[in-house]
Parts: structure tokens; C-alpha cells; sequence
């Protein structure tokens, strides 16, 4: 049994992309002269996680966190470097690594649109060879954690996006994988639905010890979910540490934004809280939680006027990595 | 082994499976989308009757009417009801989904071909259903004798497997240039010709016949067809044949050509 459920060494992925002018001009020299360019996608990452670790891959957009998650599952072969996923390497034994892990992308359905999700749990139950009394125990399991049993007889198509997305997971642990990639498996969900989405997948790294690799542009999906978060951007790794680093030292702001019954009629001014934009109605606040603690900023928010709504977020992923370049 | 064999064919039979529940889903879409074989069908009968009469003919190189209007709706149902994968396999490029079909523990291309045939079994019925009333209709039952279906059921079978292997060649293609549609359209004009789908081999020059009999292509339209119409045990045997021989040929292709596309693969979207 390999020590490691992942080892990545100096892996890199370079793609060909071409490039073409804007206009009818650009057009007509792109056929009589195409022009190429290497994009590096990833640059020569590193890093090792252990079995039964719960690990994070955040970037923004375009960092290179899906082309690593396929590499790692064996759909894409890498430009340099080596992998290896529960001892096998992911593009060379892709069909035999398939059997231990399980992948969930997040924008991307493999459920059968127009069928229930009981039709495509059983015809995964066949393609990963499991015998039917393994599987409808696994399938009960699932449907307890995942709290899908009313979904099961409704044809996909009629699901809400949370609702599939919790059937796109179960469909993926059907199998027992011992190595769990989810790539966005939160993009687009509500707050209660990705509350969910995260939460079972707690629960199923503390009971089954299974190895979760995880990306998101989403911070809430690593405070919540990830003891280990690594940062990709352009490619490359900036940071890689226990997820308690990187809050006490970069999820510390917090972005309020704030709408209010009435008109405003001054100012907006809470000692410790910086008012990004203030408009009649609304406004957009921010605030260090180590300095201040978030209820009693909305303690004074709610004194100055009476709100209407609140909503309490952590900065884009673009600005914590400015952050962390800064620092 | 057998217990390989049992598992491969539960896990493939599971893949057609559920392609078949999908177009059973929706089986008035379905049925509406077969429908053009009887305008197809009523078109033929009317141009061929007319091609017969003003020759005042009975039979054209060994093809009564009759024969050539069963062999129209044959040639039909099989090139409408093919597995139709590289459109499929270009959209799962497009959108990223190949991250799940290719994710899987099975054959890549079996996956396509299982699934193609949950769809093209219900297709090519459906077709048949539609179609055979305008054949009966104006050619009345085809001159084919019950011993000879299992042998051209054969033929019909392997008609599928050559087109499927030589679609896949296209498909494949998706892993490296944007767009397969282009390829797809110059396939489907040798086989208007050279397969045999516009008019029976028969009627070409002697040439044009003898080189068209040595291509794969005549084996995804023709052979079937012109078996069905007037079954002779040499021509199937040396059908068969040809089968082996270009399957060999195209499996040989595509093993290449698969090892050798998913090295490049490129997903848009990372």
C-alpha cells in the first residue's frame, strides 16, 4: 500500500493556444498566418498529501486548479514531471486508478439529464463492477448523508442545482473511492445547499478516512471543509499550509454589505470599520475580525439604522492573493 | 475469464441500457425525429418506379423495383441509425464533460459503442416500423428467405461496427482540431457513392463497382442492403471477409490513433 495518496513533483501542463486579431482582418491573417502561443497552465507544482487528509485548492479563475485536478485523474498527460495517485501514475493507468477514486466537476453533469438519479447510481453501480447487495448498502448510506431520498424518482432535469449537485456527489462515492476530487463542487449553490454539500463531506472524511482534494475560488469551501490549503496562481504554488495559517493570517477581513430601511442621512462611521462605498439606501463596509468581532459590528450597524438586509462575506480570492503576495 | 466476460458485458449491456431508457424518456421526440424516412421512402418509390418504367425494364443488373426499394429502405434505416459518437465526443470536448466519460474504469470507445447502441437500437426500430408500410405498399413483402435473416443479421451487425470504427477515427479527431463536422460530410458523400447509399453498386460502372467493393465503406450500407434483397452465400462469405480484414485494419487505426490523441487532449476550461 503506497505511503502517499498523492505525490506531485515539478508537474506542468502547457497548452497550445491560438491567437487570433479582432475584425475581418485578423480573420483573413489568422488562415494565411495562424499565430501559436504556449500557455502554462501549471508550472512545475509540487506537494504531497497524505491518506485521510482534507486538502484545498484555491486559485481564481484560469490558475491552473481543474488542469491539475485532470492530470491527477488521468484525462490529461502532463507537458513535465511525475504523479502518482494511490501508487499509480493517473495518465499511464488511468482505467485502474478509476476504481479507487472518484471525481465530482462542478459545472459539469454526469448524472442522465432525463432520467432520475437512481438510473445513473445503478449503471455506475455495473461500471464500477460493485456487487448489488455492496451497493445498495453504499446507495443507503449515501442517501442518509447526502439527505436525498425524496430526489431519487425525479428525473434530473426537474432538480434544483443544489439538489443535483448533492446526486453528482453520491454518484461519486458510490464506489468507495479512497481518494475523493472535487473540483468547484460548490460553484453556483445557495448558502444552505453548499452548508450541505460541505458538511457530508465532512462527515464522510471522519467516518470512511477518505482523501479529499478539493478545489474552489470559493474561501468558505476551505475554512469549512480543509485542514490543508494550497494556492495556486498562474500556475504555480504560492502557499501551502495548515488552513488555521492562512485564516489567522489572510481571512482575517471580513466585507459587510448592508441595506437599510430608510435613507441614510450622514456619514456611516463604526470605530474599527472601513466604509468602502455608501450609497442612500446602502452600504459596503469592511473590517479586520481580529480587531473587531463580527456581531459587534452588526451590533453597531443595526443601532445606526434599521436593515433590511445583511450580508457578511470574506474577499474575492483575486484580493487574498494580493495579500499574500504583499506579504 | 467468463466471470470477465460477464462482468464486461453487465457493465457495457448497463451502459446501452440506460441510453435506451433515455429514448424511451421521450419517445414521441423520438418517433418525430424518424419520421423523414417516409417522406425519404415515398421519394425513392416514385423516382425509382419512374427510372424502371421509362427504361421499360423489369430488373436493372439483377435488381427488380421491388428489390431496389427494399434495398432503399435497408440502406436507409442503417446510415440514419448509425451511432452517430463524433458529434458527441466533439461536445464532450466542448463543454469539458470528456472529464467524466474518460474518468471511468472502462474502454473509452466501448463506452461510446454501448451507448451508441442504446440509441440506435431504438432508432433503426423505429425507422423500420415507419418505413416498411411504404415499401409494402409499393413493393409488396421483399423476396427474402427466413434461414438467411440470421446471416444477414450478421452482416447488418457488422455494418454497424465498421461504421462505428470508422466514425471514431473522425471523433477522435475532436481531440486535437475544434470542429469534426467537416470530416463527418465527406464521409457521408463517399458513402453516398461508394457505400452504395445513393444507388446500389450495381448500377456503377464495372470500375467504379470493383474499386468500391474493395473499400470498408460499401461494408456499412451495402452489403447488408444488397444481402437482404438477394441473399447469395459466396457474397456473404466474401463479405465477411472484408469485414475482418478492414476491421482489423480500422481497430489497428484507432488504437494508434487513440493512444496517440489523448496525449494531446486539450479540455477548454482547464
Amino acid at each position: 500500500m503506497p505511503d502517499l495518496a498523492v505525490a506531485v513533483e515539478g508537474l506542468a501542463k502547457t497548452f497550445v493556444v491560438r491567437h487570433k486579431a479582432p475584425g475581418l482582418k485578423g480573420s483573413l491573417r489568422a488562415i494565411v498566418r495562424p499565430s501559436r502561443r504556449d500557455v502554462e497552465a501549471v508550472r512545475e507544482v509540487s506537494f504531497a498529501i497524505q491518506p485521510g487528509e482534507v486538502v484545498g485548492l484555491i486559485g481564481p479563475n484560469g490558475a491552473g486548479k481543474s488542469t491539475t485536478i485532470k492530470m491527477l485523474t488521468g484525462i490529461l498527460h502532463p507537458t513535465r514531471g511525475d504523479a502518482t495517485v494511490l501508487g499509480l501514475v493517473p495518465w499511464e493507468d488511468r482505467r485502474r486508478l478509476a476504481y479507487h477514486i472518484g471525481s465530482v466537476f462542478g459545472q459539469k453533469p454526469q448524472l442522465w439529464y432525463h432520467l432520475p438519479p437512481e438510473d445513473t447510481f445503478r449503471l455506475f453501480a455495473r461500471i464500477y463492477e460493485l456487487d448489488q447487495d455492496a451497493y445498495r448498502r453504499r446507495r443507503a448510506e449515501l442517501v442518509e448523508l447526502f439527505e436525498i431520498e425524496p430526489l431519487l424518482d425525479v428525473p434530473v432535469r426537474k432538480l434544483s442545482l443544489g439538489q443535483r449537485m448533492r446526486c453528482e456527489v453520491v454518484a461519486s462515492l458510490l464506489h468507495r473511492p479512497r481518494v475523493l476530487f472535487l473540483d468547484e463542487p460548490t460553484i453556483g449553490l445557495d448558502v444552505v445547499a453548499k452548508e450541505k454539500i460541505r458538511q457530508a463531506i465532512q462527515d464522510m472524511n471522519a467516518e470512511e478516512g477518505t482523501t479529499i482534494f478539493l478545489t474552489s475560488h470559493d474561501a468558505g469551501d476551505i475554512e469549512k471543509v480543509c485542514r490543508r490549503v494550497i494556492i495556486i496562481n498562474h500556475g504555480r504554488i504560492i502557499f501551502d499550509d495548515r488552513t488555521a495559517v492562512l485564516k489567522r493570517q489572510y481571512l482575517t477581513r471580513k466585507i459587510v454589505d448592508v441595506r437599510f430601511h430608510e435613507a441614510l442621512t450622514g456619514p456611516l462611521e463604526i470605530p474599527g470599520v472601513h466604509v468602502i462605498k455608501q450609497g442612500t439606501f446602502g452600504a459596503k463596509l469592511e473590517f479586520d475580525s481580529q480587531e473587531r468581532e463580527v456581531q459587534s459590528v452588526i451590533q453597531d450597524v443595526m443601532a445606526f439604522a434599521s436593515c433590511q438586509d445583511i450580508n457578511i462575506s470574506d474577499p474575492p480570492m483575486e484580493e487574498i492573493i494580493r495579500d499574500i503576495y504583499q506579504a | 475469464m467468463w466471470i470477465q466476460l460477464r462482468v464486461g458485458v453487465a457493465k457495457y449491456g448497463a451502459i446501452a441500457g440506460i441510453n435506451l431508457q433515455n429514448q424511451l424518456a421521450y419517445v414521441w421526440d423520438t418517433i418525430s425525429r424518424s419520421t423523414h424516412i417516409v417522406v425519404f421512402m415515398f421519394i425513392f418509390t416514385q423516382l425509382w418506379g419512374a427510372v424502371y418504367r421509362l427504361q421499360d425494364v423489369t430488373e436493372i443488373n439483377g435488381l427488380t423495383l421491388a428489390n431496389t426499394i427494399w434495398y432503399f429502405l435497408m440502406a436507409e434505416v442503417l446510415q440514419i441509425g448509425q451511432i452517430r459518437h463524433d458529434t458527441q465526443i466533439t461536445e464532450e470536448i466542448k463543454s469539458g464533460a470528456i472529464a467524466y466519460t474518460l474518468g471511468k474504469p472502462y474502454n473509452y470507445l466501448g463506452y461510446h459503442f454501448s451507448n451508441g447502441m442504446g440509441e440506435t437500437i431504438v432508432k433503426m426500430g423505429l425507422l423500420w416500423l415507419l418505413g416498411s408500410p411504404i415499401a409494402l405498399a409499393f413493393a409488396g413483402w421483399p423476396d427474402v428467405r427466413l434461414a438467411h435473416l440470421p446471416a444477414i443479421a450478421v452482416v447488418y451487425l457488422l455494418a454497424i461496427v465498421v461504421n462505428f470504427c470508422i466514425i471514431s477515427l473522425i471523433g477522435l479527431m475532436a481531440f486535437l482540431i475544434e470542429d469534426t463536422f467537416s470530416l463527418r460530410l465527406i464521409y457521408q458523400k463517399i458513402v453516398f457513392i461508394l457505400g452504395g447509399l445513393l444507388i446500389p453498386l450495381d448500377f456503377l460502372p464495372e470500375g467504379l463497382q470493383r474499386v468500391a467493393g474493395l473499400l470498408p465503406f460499401q461494408l456499412t450500407t451495402y452489403a447488408p442492403a444488397r444481402l437482404f434483397v438477394g441473399f447469395e452465400w459466396p457474397m456473404f462469405w466474401r463479405q465477411l471477409q472484408m469485414g475482418a480484414i478492414w476491421l482489423a485494419i480500422l481497430l489497428g487505426l484507432l488504437s494508434l490513433q487513440y493512444r496517440w490523441a489523448a496525449r494531446r487532449l486539450a479540455i477548454n476550461g482547464g
